[in-house]
């Protein structure tokens, strides 16, 4: 049932979604660690594709007063990852709904999604959420997907490629998984300290 | 081809919650039991994470191979076309669905054996819900009273007594029927956010207690205590403090020497001679056909899966399905009225609730406003729910919280200062309500979808209600309250809510009756029908408590089990 090999970290990524996407009973296998996500062309999905992607999670979670926000946190890698594996059946889907996302950006702006400004980008992911862009079929639900996956990566264990440096878990006050817990570890009043732990303990280190 | 195999005493098909305890009785009574198990042993060390993705949105623990191409199919009229949910509470494995669920163990309220009876003498005919098919079980709690006794002790339930013998404590739930002794180990522990909803409860006049689970609260039977890591919820247990029945009663069961389990045994058929006995069961492993004989059959899956297999099988005595020539099997069945059917409360406090770890039946639990705790005379419904407040918040569920209107989308640096304040601050209460069985709910095969074999899957047609939404919203009321005496500033009552179609409680369809003209099984859980086939899970249950059903569950199971120990000679002949 699980998933992943002793060596992860000498895989290199795209080795590991060359294997993932190819491999008929797809299985997730453990990232590199890394801390600081990059823009580059990906196997799965497209250059243009990643760079959609990348801004439209940028905006649901920015960067911002409260802290880093979802790239930085690596959520496209997350979602990557994902779609390479248990969501395999939504990428065509996904995939072209960040094509209608950028073709509306054009329409409207004359430029890729990933080059508006702030305002306008969210402008147009508002209408989009909420199904307001004639060209766009299907864009509040595709909206939906993409909004849900960018939180699960977030603030998922970082051993998906998401949450990394445990920024979504220090976001939300969520110290971190432990194996048993104290009645300490339950008491209120102020936020807990960080753990920056992951279930996959030594098998990840994400700092 | 079918390969035939020796004859034993007793094949139970299906090694969770049910079939997992009936195996102790049996065996324990020196009686040859093959065990068949759909699916296979889980590996705590390799199967179970403190992992959402892994438990909650992939779904690894509880996704089984068989189970996925056999979820029903719902509609919501007669009329309608059903169509095949996504969703299904069912699992394969060596104890089934019993590794992942919450293990909140309960004994009924005695009330909810005679729900009937009782409420036409306090309060009349009127107050019979409309086009409702209850009746009163044909067992008491009294008679349930010593196999909840030796659950409790055999599986390993934590708890504290509110009554016993009598004795009324009200550290624990001071509505419960006498029970005999306390359990066997201490509640689970409490925390500081549960102590501080245990207070804001005495101030509104509720009784608060921590409720009972099969999680142990201390070292027994040889396996440690709870570790409240955070992930009970659709996930198994690490250390094997969850006490499901692949570590608790099966491994009892296969020390007599008498239990044989073959796992990844796909049940196809039970078969029947001409008079209508069972002799056997017809299962497919490793895709070979194979013919196990016995002199009685227990049928212990899941409730959708009972009802589908008696269907199933045919014969020239049984043209419309095992035990089924009154046309009862698949009548009166319901899934419970709970959080799945729509009724949930919950609250945002201005502090942090510090409710990551813990477990979800690590929590206080209020009876007051469930079963008959209270006069319903002018409400014009009967029953109600209890209210549970617990622990286990899983990070990506608690950065989807609702917004409670304070900020108009769910993303955006409005949203994420909103969640960064508030995300450890906000629970749900798990509000469990009182449901009994109607004429316009049902389950039988469907007759477009079928599962790989190509046999139908069952169908739920849901009909409306409407007492449970009232006795729903009134205990969500009363969940509102509760929260707003803790200090919580902002919540969202969604009130009785629509009811659920399919449910991890699912219940009937295979009821246990006096009359065999309105139900499949004898008051013992055998089939009026076929008297060597005993039927164990919530199919047999007439009525839905206000609590989770499987220690009950477990108990029926097991008196079924007794029962046929004790009258074998009668039952085999």
């Amino acid at each position: 049932m699980s998933e992943k090999s002793s060596s992860g970290r000498d895989i290199s990524r795209r080795k590991v979604l060359q294997s993932a996407v190819s491999a008929t009973s797809v299985s997730l296998i453990p990232l590199t660690s890394c801390t600081t996500p990059v823009s580059a062309p990906q196997k799965l999905l497209s250059r243009e594709a990643w760079l959609i992607l990348e801004a439209f999670t940028d905006r649901i979670i920015p960067a911002d007063a409260n802290g880093p926000g979802a790239v930085a946190a690596g959520v496209p890698y997350y979602i990557e990852n994902s779609l390479a594996s248990w969501n395999a059946e939504e990428l065509e889907l996904l995939t072209t709904g960040l094509f209608a996302l950028t073709s509306a950006a054009r329409n409207r702006y004359d430029l890729d999604f990933q080059l508006l400004s702030d305002n306008n980008k969210d402008a147009l992911l508002r209408d989009m959420e909420d199904g307001k862009i004639d060209t766009f079929e299907n864009s509040a639900a595709i909206f939906s997907r993409l909004h849900r996956l960018t939180l699960e990566g977030m603030f998922s264990d970082p051993y998906y490629g998401g949450n990394q440096g445990y920024i979504g878990w220090d976001l939300i006050g969520y110290p971190g998984a432990v194996m048993s817990s104290t009645a300490q570890m339950q008491q209120m009043g102020g936020r807990l300290p960080p753990l920056h732990t992951s279930a996959y303990g030594s098998d990840y280190d994400g700092e | 081809m079918t390969t035939n195999l020796a004859e034993v005493d007793v094949v139970v098909v299906g090694l969770g919650a049910a079939g997992g305890v009936a195996v102790l009785p049996l065996t324990q009574a020196g009686l040859n039991v093959v065990g068949l198990e759909a699916g296979t042993w889980m590996n705590p060390g390799r199967d179970y994470k403190a992992d959402e993705i892994h438990n909650n949105v992939r779904s690894l623990v509880t996704t089984g191979n068989k189970v996925a191409g056999e979820v029903p199919t719902v509609r919501n009229s007669p009329t309608a076309t059903a169509v095949q949910q996504t969703r299904h509470p069912m699992m394969n494995a060596v104890g089934g669905t019993s590794i992942h669920y919450h293990a909140q163990s309960w004994r009924l309220n005695p009330w909810d054996f005679n729900v009937r009876s009782a409420t036409l003498e306090r309060y009349g005919a009127d107050y019979i819900p409309q086009d409702t098919t209850l009746e009163d079980w044909p067992v008491s709690y009294a008679d349930m009273e010593p196999f909840y006794d030796n659950v409790e002790y055999a599986v390993g339930v934590s708890g504290k007594a509110g009554n016993i013998q009598g004795q009324i404590n009200p550290e624990g739930n001071i509505f419960e029927g006498p029970r005999q002794r306390d359990y066997p180990m201490p509640p689970l522990r409490s925390c500081d956010f549960l102590d501080h909803m245990y207070e804001a409860g005495q101030s509104v006049g509720y009784h608060p207690y921590h409720g009972p689970a099969a999680i142990n609260s201390q070292p027994y039977d040889g396996r440690p205590g709870c570790q409240y890591h955070g992930y009970c919820d659709r996930g198994g247990c690490d250390v094997r403090a969850k006490n499901s029945t692949d570590v608790s009663t099966i491994p009892k069961a296969q020390a007599t020497g008498n239990l044989e389990i073959r796992d990844n045994a796909n049940v196809r058929r039970i078969n029947v001679d001409n008079t209508g006995k069972a002799t056997g069961v017809t299962y497919l492993r490793d895709g070979e056909e194979f013919f196990q004989p016995a002199r009685a059959v227990l049928l212990g899956c899941y409730t959708y899966e009972n009802i589908r297999t008696l269907l199933l099988s045919t014969s020239a005595y049984y043209p419309n399905g095992l035990g089924n020539n009154r046309g009862q099997v698949g009548k009166h069945y319901f899934g419970h009225w709970d959080i799945q059917g729509g009724t949930l409360v919950t609250a945002l406090f201005p502090f942090d609730l510090n409710i990551w770890y813990g477990a979800i039946a690590q929590g206080v639990m209020v009876d007051d406003w469930a079963d008959d705790n209270f006069d319903h005379s002018g409400l014009g419904f009967i029953g109600g729910a209890s209210l549970h407040v617990y622990t286990e918040k899983h990070p990506i569920g608690a950065a989807a919280m609702g917004t409670f209107g304070r900020v108009n989308r769910r993303w955006g640096s409005e949203w994420k200062d909103f969640i960064k304040e508030n995300a450890g601050r906000t629970q749900t209460a798990y509000i469990q309500t009182n449901t009994f069985p109607y004429q316009h709910t049902w389950a039988d095969l469907d007759p477009n979808v079928i599962d790989p074999f190509g046999d139908p899957v069952l169908r739920v047609t849901n009909g409306r209600k409407q007492n449970e939404p009232m006795a729903a919203a009134h205990a969500a009321n009363k969940m509102e309250d509760w929260f707003r005496a803790a200090g919580a500033t902002d919540i969202v009552n969604t009130g009785g809510g629509r009811g659920p179609a399919l449910s991890t409680h699912a219940h009937g369809g295979t009821r246990m009756g006096t009359n065999p003209d309105t139900s499949v099984c004898d008051p013992w859980g055998f089939s009026f029908e076929a008297k060597n086939l005993g039927i164990l899970g919530g199919s047999v249950m007439g009525t839905a408590g206000a609590r989770n059903p499987t220690q009950t569950i477990q108990a029926l199971a097991w008196r079924t089990a007794h029962h046929l120990v004790q009258e074998w000679d009668e039952i085999t002949a």
